[in-house]
């Protein structure tokens, strides 16, 4: 019976916090997108991150927070630098969340209007 | 109001005059240049054929009145004038002449007090055919308007407005003209003489030197003090604009001279206009590039207004293939297709650095294209290996002026041509044919499968990185593109405008689109000024309108809002357009540096949205068009809502009526 009642204590523990992490995921993800589209980085990146030629597709293979923040704080082209006075790397690490939970795009051959696409223009 | 009676009487009767206006008008029947240059007839009516028009009650309403009703009727109207003597010859008649002698198409204007003479002998004189009078809401549209006319037709259109204020709105797109390098007339109305200034408002309409304020913009300008001399500026103008380098020009017209009575025996003759050739290359320096074209092992060709006519795009491709070289295409004509496998457009960064001979045709900044430059350092570095040969065939050195800056930095070179590359094309061809030997040239065929598969493989990458955010809200600038492209590919198209830069879309259209044709694509705003797009798109329309094209604009929020009243002029004109609103609400270029300059300072971000952004209210592009009479559409924000969006605009200016549709997209 006391075996029971703690295998029950540690179940509901642990639903309890999966549910609490799970939450935390989502506040961090709210976060993220918050803070990219506070900072710009929807302008060249999209708002979901998907890039385009102006800036790279930052979704799907989302870099780990230690080397986004290295890349923003020194970035050697166009995109400009983001010190830790403007981006914090705690906002970042929500970015990085945010980018995560974005679902993945449609591969070309599925969609209709691209699959029959060729260089020649036939 | 005027000294008339002081002038010169000449002796020409009315009747003798229409005589005149019928020759010169049967004249112009023959095909256009670009119609002979397409090899394509113009449709006679392309709103006949399509039957698929849905226009509005009021659209219905006003078909009544249309231009090309009004025109039939003027003749008429004037016949019965002349029958009773009512009507003398007027300085505005006659030239009125003059431009009909060179075949112009359309005045585009809008109505001012010092042109009055000839805003009536167009419309009235002339009726109001070759020239057509397109009724413009504000000088800078129709400036922009003749601009894409001649982008779209190959042939001059002109503008003409206030020497003063009407040319002041007018000199922005004036100078998008002059660093695209178009030809266009600008007819500016002026009272010379004081003592005919009737009135407060005349005197503030008038100026010594009305052309002083775009003289460093165009090519050439005169104010004649008599119709001889009007109808020899005229043709000499025409000339000047039309010779590569081709420039816009103006003419001051003195709205006495545009009153006066010309009696009979006294008409002034319209000398004959003949076109110069367009200079070409010294054949010593051509044969110097052909030798060192045939001998390297890496070269590259850059393009940016090489193709003046289709003629250029099939020398190009000539060329090309006989040395397999690989082309970038600036793309400020459509130079070379894109469905070609030595378009290597999407390659530059790679090609460049590696090439041992580089030759530019025609491109303005080519120091840009040698050099990379870091625009937050402010620092710049050649982006080509040492040794490189370094060659230019271009008008650049037949340009100049010295105010503006557009003719760009000095571009150190090996070997600089001076004259139209175009024209000057054919001998480098034959010359590169005389250098070649049989073993070269199977060594360099063997470039070709290298090529064709970095084409394919370039498209292939476009392809994919299409479909990232295929699904997204707002809508992506590849889904746009796409579902445009999906709707017209099986017409012929041709995508008018862009704007200011096709990197707003992120390129989209010539990544994927393919554009196998000179007239598919016009270029930008190349001066970059604001409010080109639409009026531009417009003009190149009413080109294309005649020529059976469907004509597709894709255009920029911030810039439409600059001369949005083009729009009433495509719907008054029944000019069939398909503007597609790229509505990022933002000015998402300057927002872009505004960051970044922020960021650079260690200031934050969070004020770089101030004055750059297009929001608060939302701005609804449907009902602006709607209000102007233009079928419209949106604002879409779901990108599942614009396929069927697209298919009743198309049907709409497949009727022969412009049509707009609001997508409300991503940045870029």
């Amino acid at each position: 019976m006391k075996l029971k009642l703690f295998h029950s204590t540690v179940l509901l523990f642990s639903l309890f916090s999966a549910a609490a992490s799970a939450q935390d995921d989502a506040v961090a993800v709210d976060r993220g997108q918050k803070t990219f589209m506070r900072v710009g980085c929807y302008e060249c990146h999209g708002t979901d991150g998907k890039g385009n030629e102006a800036g790279t597709a930052l979704t799907p293979d989302t870099l780990p927070p230690e080397a986004i923040a290295n890349f923003i704080r020194f970035s050697p082209g166009r995109m400009p630098v983001y010190p830790e006075e403007v981006l914090s790397d705690a906002e970042i690490e929500d970015i990085v969340a945010f980018l995560e939970s974005v679902p993945p795009s449609p591969d070309a051959d599925d969609i209709d209007i691209l699959k029959g696409l060729t260089p020649e223009g036939e | 109001m005027t000294s008339s009676s002081q002038k010169t009487k000449a002796s020409v009767g009315r009747r003798n005059f229409l005589k005149t206006a019928v020759v010169a008008g049967a004249s112009t029947a023959l095909p256009t240049d670009s119609e002979a240059a397409t090899g394509k007839k113009a449709a006679s009516d392309s709103s006949s054929s399509q039957g698929l028009a849905a226009p509005s009650a009021e659209q219905m309403n006003m078909e009544a009145s249309t231009p090309e009703q009004l025109a039939e009727a003027q003749p008429d109207q004037l016949a019965a004038n002349t029958e009773s003597g009512a009507a003398k010859s007027f300085g505005s008649d006659f030239m009125i002449d003059v431009m009909k002698s060179l075949d112009l198409d359309y005045v585009f204007s809008n109505p001012g007090s010092s042109f009055l003479g000839l805003h009536e002998s167009i419309t009235v004189y002339g009726g109001n055919s070759k020239p057509e009078f397109i009724t413009c809401m504000h000088e800078e549209s129709a400036a922009a308007m003749a601009n894409g006319y001649y982008k779209a037709a190959l042939k001059p259109a002109a503008i003409m407005c206030h020497g003063t204020v009407g040319l002041q709105h007018a000199s922005m797109n004036l100078y998008n003209a002059w660093c695209d390098r178009v030809p266009l007339i600008a007819i500016l109305g002026n009272t010379v003489d004081a003592a005919d200034r009737m009135g407060a408002t005349t005197w503030r309409h008038s100026a010594q030197d009305p052309v002083a304020m775009v003289r460093d913009f165009t090519k050439w300008d005169d104010q004649p003090a008599s119709l001889q001399a009007f109808a020899e500026s005229m043709v000499r103008g025409w000339k000047i604009a039309t010779t590569p380098p081709m420039e816009p020009i103006a003419l001051a017209v003195d709205s006495t001279l545009q009153e006066m009575e010309i009696g009979d025996g006294e008409r002034p003759k319209i000398p004959r206009y003949t076109p110069s050739e367009p200079p070409q290359g010294a054949r010593g320096a051509v044969r110097e590039t052909a030798k060192l074209l045939v001998e390297a092992e890496t070269p590259v060709i850059i393009v940016d207004r090489l193709a003046r006519t289709p003629e250029g795009m099939r020398l190009l491709v000539e060329l090309a293939e006989l040395l397999n070289v690989p082309v970038i295409d600036i793309a400020s004509r459509q130079n070379m297709p894109t469905n070609h496998y030595l378009n290597q457009t999407r390659q530059s960064g790679r090609l460049i650095p590696s090439a041992d001979l580089i030759l530019g045709l025609e491109v303005t900044d080519f120091w840009g294209q040698v050099n990379s430059v870091n625009r937050a350092e402010m620092t710049s570095e050649p982006r080509v290996k040492d040794g490189v040969k370094l060659i230019t065939i271009s008008v650049n050195d037949l340009y100049m002026k010295s105010n503006y800056q557009d003719f760009q930095r000095y571009a150190p070179v090996d070997i600089s041509v001076s004259g139209d590359a175009e024209a000057t094309l054919p001998a480098l061809i034959e010359e590169v044919k005389e250098a070649m030997s049989r073993s070269r040239r199977r060594t360099l065929a063997e470039k070709e499968k290298i090529f064709r598969k970095m084409h394919a493989d370039s498209f292939e990458e476009s392809r994919q990185l299409a479909a990232r955010g295929w699904d997204s809200s707002p809508v992506s600038t590849a889904r746009m593109s796409m579902e445009i492209y999906e709707q017209i590919k099986d017409e012929d198209w041709a995508l008018v405008s862009v704007g200011a830069s096709e990197r707003f879309i992120s390129s989209w259209p010539h990544r994927l689109w393919n554009f196998d044709e000179h007239y598919r694509y016009l270029g930008i705003g190349a001066g970059g000024g604001v409010g080109y797009g639409l009026p531009a798109a417009v003009g190149a329309a009413l080109a294309n309108k005649k020529l059976g094209r469907f004509s597709v604009n894709i255009q920029c929020d911030g810039d439409f809002m600059y001369a949005n009243g083009a729009l009433w002029t495509a719907a008054h004109h029944r000019i069939p357009l398909l503007t597609v609103m790229h509505n990022n609400r933002a000015y998402a270029q300057e927002s872009m540096l505004v960051q970044g300059t922020a960021n650079r300072r260690k200031r934050g971000v969070e004020r770089a949205s101030i004055g750059t952004l297009i929001q608060d209210p939302n701005i609804d592009y449907a009902k602006l068009a709607e209000g102007m009479g233009v079928w419209s559409a949106g604002p879409i924000e779901n990108p599942d809502d614009l396929r069927p969006a697209l298919i009743e605009a198309v049907k709409v200016v497949k009727s022969g009526y412009p049509a707009l549709v609001d997508v409300v997209t991503q940045m870029r």
